[in-house]
């Protein structure tokens, strides 16, 4: 009977969802009149390159329109290793001897995981350094650099990073996010704001302020999902 | 240096990126920081609180971009209330869950003490945001930080109630951004002045779509029936700071968020109804559910739920008497509910099942902790002359000015079962029989002050409410304004 009604339910849910997003068109122009914005997307289109000399709108949009949301969801992020740490973290307490793969992986995938590690780390804060020009930011970088270190974690049996060096770079990129806000709000007198800019619109240079907190983004996310992987990759040793 | 709304936050985040370095240079900094940080808050926004009503809204904007490009933040009379009030108890809160749990080993209390700062402040934000989906991030913050304490003790049953709590949290979360889409896809904006101004040129059956969508959501939130099931699980096992925080804080933005979104964003007609009935009935079923407990964290979880039934009951009358009541109420419930979370935790904090059995004849142990649970039991209840008396009398006037009369009639008889209830775990700790061989746990300082002072606040409001109706009323007035708030923070593009 309840299998019933919960089928029933998401029936009809799927057809509200349907009907609704049946109505609204994909893929339409929507954006209204770009040289007098009244769409906040719009708006967003014109001010990106003219104002905050960003060549990506979308990091113009994610750090700078709206970097609340975004400070909001690196927070977020935190959160959830913390409360992960809280939950999971005794282990280590209880005495009960851990380990992170049950079997050795083959030498031909150590050593490949040896070469393509400091890559994926290039690679990662490549995409970070360039989020106002290409796609791809602070949160693609640090996934990626994450990526990075569970590969080595589920290839070697012994893996271990400096635990004191990850908790530093952790907490001062997040306290330097807050920092540069609070440098808005001190000089221009509204948190998050961003400077004049200097160097030419599509130079790594440029864009203000919108570069340096991406990169402290990055590093944040990717020493946070690391330190994730770290407290969920533990077996109990048999 | 200027005070500003942006603090609430700031201050927090922060401290909370810092503490995992401070408490390598100091061992106790996780627990004093916190501590310091909602101090602050407390007195930023007694002053901001003063500033709005000397002055007017506080919209202020961040990145500098205005309304509605940017994200803004905003004090109108009725958040700058509740941003008060929700500071105040999350310092209290604080102050009485400081040596709290001394047994816990040093590493564990720096993520307890982050989790716990950070869902006071996720609340905060989704109180003062003016921007739609900001508060979605708020929310999201107060989740994560709600799930990971409610799982905190590490048992079995903690995990349950915890991961009953992700699931339809992230559920609430779900329906939330789909309703934010689809306003979005409508209104071209996120600002919630800009959506109220333009939501009349929004099709109706995308109205409703939303509205639902809203009210699925936010109802999880909001502890509204039927989407309440995680609420008892959550604070029975969450520790009793806790459990004391989702009452006095985290229900409280969930209401507000409710409110917000139907009394600003929408002008539907018929939803004031459905505040009513399903307030109703939320508070119906759940004090039926108090009564039958056994455990008394379940028990104070489900008269919990009840309090914000009435709540909405009094939001859906929606006369500015009402919305008074309303928000009186939500003060009512915040003070006195987390002064019972906090005394009740002491006769049980031995207790491996929380059973109300345990408070047989805990008088004797603890007799100051329990006078202190028996006036807040008489206060939520309405006995004058506690400040419960004056939230529960306004709601019932307004009902009675409405010519409401089953509603008041309702009113009543559900306040008899809340006094059986509450009555028969007073008894247990004066009059009962059979005793409990449990040594109770004697209650430190801090704790005692932190009791003692919502303990005061609900005799002095109880005798002397004029001290606070004029907040009340300038706040449930520029709730209903929704002209004012429009034009407040539009009109500075």
């Amino acid at each position: 009977m309840r299998k019933y009604i919960a089928f029933l339910l998401i029936a009809i849910l799927g057809w509200t969802l349907a009907t609704t997003f049946k109505a609204i068109p994909f893929g339409a122009d929507r954006r209204g009149d770009l040289d007098h914005p009244d769409k906040v997307a719009a708006f967003y289109l014109k001010e990106s390159p003219e104002v905050l000399q960003t060549a990506n709108s979308i990091t113009a949009i994610v750090v700078n329109f709206r970097g609340f949301d975004t400070l909001g969801e690196v927070t977020v992020l935190f959160l959830a290793a913390t409360g992960l740490a809280s939950i999971l973290y005794r282990r280590k307490e209880e005495d009960v001897e851990v380990e992170r793969v049950r079997l050795p992986s083959s030498g031909l995938v150590r050593t490949g995981a040896k070469i393509l590690f400091p890559l994926m780390l290039l690679l990662g804060i490549y995409v970070f350094i360039h989020g106002h020009l290409t796609p791809g930011g602070g949160f693609q970088g640090g996934a990626i650099i994450a990526t990075g270190f569970l590969l080595m974690l589920i290839t070697y049996k012994h893996f271990e990073t400096n635990h004191n060096v990850m908790v530093w770079l952790e907490s001062l990129a997040g306290l330097a996010f807050v920092a540069v806000g609070l440098y808005g709000l001190f000089v221009y007198g509204s948190f998050l704001h961003n400077t004049k800019s200097v160097g030419t619109l599509n130079d790594l240079i440029s864009g203000g302020l919108i570069p340096l907190i991406y990169i402290f983004i990055g590093i944040k996310v990717g020493t946070e999902l690391t330190n994730i992987l770290y407290i969920l990759l533990k077996i109990k040793k048999s | 240096m200027v005070i500003s709304p942006v603090h609430y936050i700031v201050a927090p985040l922060l401290a909370a990126f810092a503490i995992p370095l401070l408490t390598k240079l100091y061992k106790d900094a996780a627990r004093l920081v916190p501590g310091i940080v909602l101090f602050y808050n407390v007195v930023i926004s007694f002053e901001l609180m003063q500033q709005v009503l000397k002055n007017g809204i506080i919209n202020e904007v961040i990145a500098g971009w205005k309304p509605p490009w940017g994200i803004n933040l905003v004090l109108t009379p009725f958040t700058a209330f509740l941003t008060t009030m929700v500071s105040v108890l999350g310092f209290t809160i604080w102050l009485y869950g400081f040596r709290f749990k001394r047994t816990l080993k040093g590493g564990v209390v720096k993520y307890y003490e982050i989790l716990q700062m950070m869902m006071i402040a996720g609340s905060i934000g989704v109180i003062i945001t003016g921007d739609l989906f900001n508060m979605f991030v708020f929310i999201e913050i107060v989740g994560i930080t709600a799930y990971s304490l409610t799982a905190f003790y590490r048992e079995r049953n903690g995990a349950e109630a915890g991961f009953k709590y992700l699931l339809i949290g992230s559920l609430a979360s779900t329906f939330l951004l789909l309703a934010i889409l689809i306003i979005y896809t409508q209104t071209g904006t996120l600002n919630m002045a800009q959506i109220a101004e333009r939501m009349g040129s929004v099709p109706q059956s995308m109205k409703i779509t939303a509205l639902i969508f809203f009210l699925i959501a936010l109802g999880i939130e909001a502890e509204m029936f039927p989407l309440n099931a995680w609420a008892p699980d959550a604070y029975e096992q969450a520790p009793s700071p806790t459990s004391a925080t989702f009452a006095a804080v985290v229900s409280i933005a969930g209401v507000y968020a409710l409110v917000r979104v139907l009394f600003t964003l929408f002008d539907v007609s018929g939803v004031h109804n459905y505040l009513i009935v399903m307030g109703f009935i939320t508070m119906l079923v759940a004090e039926i559910a108090a009564i039958t407990q056994k455990n008394l964290k379940r028990m104070l979880a489900y008269s919990s739920i009840g309090q914000v039934g009435l709540v909405l009951i009094a939001f859906g009358i929606g006369s500015k008497l009402a919305v008074f009541g309303a928000i009186f109420l939500m003060l009512n419930h915040a003070v006195i509910k987390s002064l019972l979370f906090m005394t009740g935790s002491y006769f049980i904090y031995n207790s491996d099942d929380k059973r109300l059995v345990g408070l047989n004849g805990m008088h004797k142990q603890l007799p100051y902790v329990s006078a202190l649970f028996s006036l807040a039991a008489f206060a939520i209840v309405g006995f004058p002359p506690f400040s419960g008396f004056w939230s529960k009398f306004y709601i019932l006037i307004s009902a009675s000015n409405q010519k409401m009369m089953y509603l008041i009639i309702g009113i009543l008889l559900v306040t008899i079962i809340e006094l059986v209830y509450y009555l028969r775990a007073v008894g247990r700790i004066y009059f009962a029989k059979e005793e409990m061989d449990d040594v109770a746990h004697k209650p430190s300082l801090n704790a005692l002050v932190a009791m003692s002072f919502l303990a005061l606040f609900i005799i002095i409001v109880g005798i002397y409410p004029d001290i606070i109706t004029g907040y009340l009323s300038d706040a449930a007035s520029s709730l209903l304004d929704k002209m004012h708030y429009v034009q407040q923070i539009l009109g500075s593009k």
